[in-house]
């Protein structure tokens, strides 16, 4: 989910929209603005293994909605270094445990902010250098043996944590935060093409692990794995699986991310984009997509919840917005589909 | 934080003094017992009380996935090595958490010793287990594993209760004798039976199954195949709820497998297939079930054994091309007897484009003019009852024009005529 320029932009334009359906930006960045700002409630306590991934879903929202400044860089930037332990993995927040997937956040943040350097100057890990590398980058190898520490050598997939868990979206999310630290040698990519494409099922989509049920998640992270690895050649059945991932779609203009199952706004992004990496987008209808997500919002607290009516989050405000980013909304950066 | 399914309030009236005076006690409550734990964690107290206040933390919060690795800890740094209940603190072996400073976080307990996926199996403590069903650490698997059930079922698709149980499991393979051992995995059969029984679909469920169902077979745990009666599972899920589409993928991950098992013969195998086709065929007229896409789906798995040229004939891997032509030319009438009544099911007419020029590609031909012209008025049908996926109509419209231009030359499989 890099900020680069992706697809072409869909024929939507904001004045065919009644004006109850246009996108509350304001609202919006001003929802994401005081989400930290809501310590008196019990939830914010409660989420507190998902404040990293908050911040990068707040953030990442905001670059899309063309605010990138509307929070502290620094600020963020501080948080995000407090959260590292002494073997170069992050926690949720401080006194929580490294694992994967905040440490994929905790790189993703520190991309969007232009902060990576930061690493160096202050970031934990083993940075001894190898022999070739320049001791001037060494917080960024730092992160990088902690990730690539994680890779299964014998089937190519990656673990969450020193626990063990392993699961496609920690290979592809692994395997992104590597490509963004530039140490996508430090693993064997080869043998996670093959992992991947060993979970693949007859329906054309994949699953966490080789034997399990093809879901929308999986299948966007699997292929955006193989994206940033440069091996989309080996989806075998592109129209095999475009059919599946159009047939995601509900008579309500939403997505679901399995068969028969009721659609959700963070669908949206995970088939959507899905799709565009096949180059089937236009197989479901995208304007349909598009008023569906803005039902799902809040005009006037701001946020964007998982179905029309339901409480907003930050998790489904950062993927409605990339979803109506994909699908070409006027005023919106372009987001890239990997 | 990332909420479902859960009802925005209607308006946004301020909360009453007292509801905000609660809230308060709550957040007071909650953040002392992370911090008490936090404490007595740096303290090395790796004791019964420590994990009972782990306990009450996880029923308020069993997201808190920290506070699942303190409890894995607290087990294998501590209680797992006692012999008795004694409440004194344990030391800890020198191995572990190196560089732990005296800080008071939990930070410091971290996995900065061992990162790697491996580490799992070098346990320590593994010199002196506690085997037999009477010892400590077979009441603290199953205790635990008795706690944990209420959690499941409140929280289902907590990603870290699923994997903290599997953990635990592991650890009754690493330190008990294997009977006892699997004794506790058997449990678990007959305990994701339940959940599958409340939520047929919960893809936690399923995934959890089949992991159990992959270490009960192991040798670790004295096992053997259990691929017929999972398959037998799967039947039985189908018919609870023909469009349980978890069960139909199981399924087709059981079957080559199945097959060889049973060391079947070409005549077995295809007898097999044909039971399957009836399985699906009576599912689809079923009700209203023409409609549902997870038997569609199924169904194109059983026809893409018999249409696709390679690699994917797993039922019945010595049919003849002129069998398979059979095959699926009766399949073809099938369909279209499916159509009587159901005139309005865009699977029918999807199927009938699909394998009309799946056959003629198995025939090493161009469709014929008669073909292509019921592929138009199917597709027709298709872009009238499945206006959603217009675009997708109209790619299958180009790769049939192309069908027509190209009809004078010699025909080639795939490309694009495949849908
Ligand atoms: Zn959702």
């Amino acid at each position: 989910m890099s900020l680069v320029t992706g697809p072409g932009r869909a024929s939507i334009s904001a004045s065919s929209l009644p004006t109850e359906l246009q996108l509350s930006i304001a609202a919006h960045v001003k929802y994401i603005q005081t989400l930290d700002k809501r310590k008196d409630e019990l939830e914010y306590h409660l989420t507190e293994h998902l404040r990293i991934n908050g911040i990068y879903w707040g953030l990442c929202a905001l670059h899309l909605l063309g605010h990138p400044e509307a929070l502290d860089r620094d600020q963020v930037v501080d948080f995000v270094l407090s959260c590292q332990h002494e073997n170069g993995g992050f926690g949720a927040a401080p006194g929580h445990d490294a694992h994967l997937l905040y440490t994929v956040s905790a790189v993703q943040v520190l991309a969007l902010c232009d902060a990576m350097e930061t690493l160096d100057e202050r970031g934990k890990g083993d940075r001894s250098s190898l022999p070739g590398s320049t001791s001037s980058e060494s917080g960024i190898l730092g992160v990088g043996r902690y990730l690539a520490g994680l890779q299964n050598r014998r089937t190519g997939t990656f673990a969450g944590d020193e626990w063990g868990e392993e699961d496609t979206r920690f290979l592809y999310a692994g395997m992104l935060a590597l490509s963004l630290l530039n140490k996508l040698h430090l693993v064997d990519v080869d043998l996670a093409v093959d992992h991947i494409i060993s979970c693949a099922n007859f329906d054309g989509g994949y699953g966490a692990s080789p034997g399990a049920e093809s879901h929308a998640m999986q299948v966007l992270v699997c292929l955006a794995a193989l994206s940033v690895l440069g091996r989309l050649d080996a989806v075998s059945d592109k129209e095999k699986l475009g059919v599946w991932l159009s047939e995601r779609q509900v008579d309500g203009g939403g997505l679901n991310g399995r068969p028969e199952k009721l659609e959700d706004v963070c669908y949206s992004w995970w088939v959507a984009a899905s799709l565009s990496i096949i180059g089937k987008l236009h197989w479901i209808d995208e304007e349909k997509l598009t008023r569906y997500i803005l039902e799902c919002q809040d005009p006037e607290q701001g946020g964007i919840a998982d179905r029309p009516g339901d409480m907003v989050d930050v998790f489904h405000t950062h993927f409605g917005i990339a979803g109506l980013s994909l699908l070409g909304y006027p005023d919106l950066v372009q987001v890239d589909a990997a | 934080m990332a909420s479902h399914g859960i009802p925005r309030s209607s308006t946004t009236e301020p909360k009453t003094e007292q509801a905000r005076l609660k809230e308060q006690e709550q957040i007071q409550e909650y953040t002392a017992l992370v911090d008490l734990i936090d404490a007595k964690i740096a303290e090395r107290q790796y004791t019964r009380e420590v994990l009972d206040l782990t306990s009450k933390l996880l029923k308020k919060n069993p997201e808190n996935y920290t506070i699942w690795n303190v409890r894995r800890r607290l087990l294998i740094h501590g209680l797992f090595s006692k012999q008795s209940d004694s409440s004194l603190p344990l030391t800890e072996s020198q191995s572990f958490s190196p560089g732990a400073t005296t800080t008071t976080s939990s930070a410091n307990l971290s996995s900065s010793a061992t990162t790697s996926w491996a580490s799992k199996e070098t346990l320590p403590n593994r010199a002196s287990p506690i085997p037999g069903k009477n010892g400590t650490t077979h009441d603290l698997i199953k205790g635990d594993l008795d706690f944990i059930f209420p959690l499941m079922i409140e929280y289902p698709k907590c990603y870290w209760i699923w994997n903290y149980r599997l953990w635990l499991l592991d650890q009754a393979i690493d330190r008990l004798e294997v009977d006892v051992a699997r004794e506790l995995w058997s449990r678990e059969l007959a305990l994701v039976g339940k959940m599958l029984n409340r939520d047929s679909r919960n893809f936690h469920g399923w995934a959890y199954r089949r992991g159990v169902i992959s270490q009960l077979e192991s040798s670790k745990l004295h096992g053997r195949s259990m691929v017929e009666s999972e398959f037998g599972y799967t039947t039985k899920m189908v018919k609870a709820h023909l469009s349980n589409f978890s069960a139909w993928h199981y399924r087709s991950k059981l079957i080559p497998r199945l097959l060889t098992e049973r060391a079947a013969s070409d005549l077995e195998r295809y007898q097999f297939l044909n039971n399957e086709f009836e399985l699906i065929t009576n599912a689809i007229y079923a009700d209203a079930y023409p409609y549902a896409q997870s038997v569609w789906f199924y169904y194109q798995f059983l026809m893409s054994t018999i249409v696709d040229e390679v690699g994917h004939a797993i039922i019945t891997p010595n049919l003849t091309d002129e069998d398979r032509i059979e095959y699926a030319t009766k399949q073809l009438v099938n369909l279209r007897d499916m159509l009587d009544g159901a005139e309005d099911c865009k699977w029918i007419y999807n199927a009938l484009l699909e394998y009309t020029l799946a056959l003629s590609r198995m025939q090493n031909r161009q469709p014929l003019e008669v073909d292509k012209e019921e592929c138009r008025s199917w597709l027709a049908e298709l872009r009238k009852l499945d206006p959603l996926r217009s675009g997708r109509w109209d790619d299958v419209e180009k790769s049939l024009k192309w069908l027509d231009v190209d009809s004078r030359f010699a025909p080639e499989s795939g490309g694009p005529i495949e849908l």
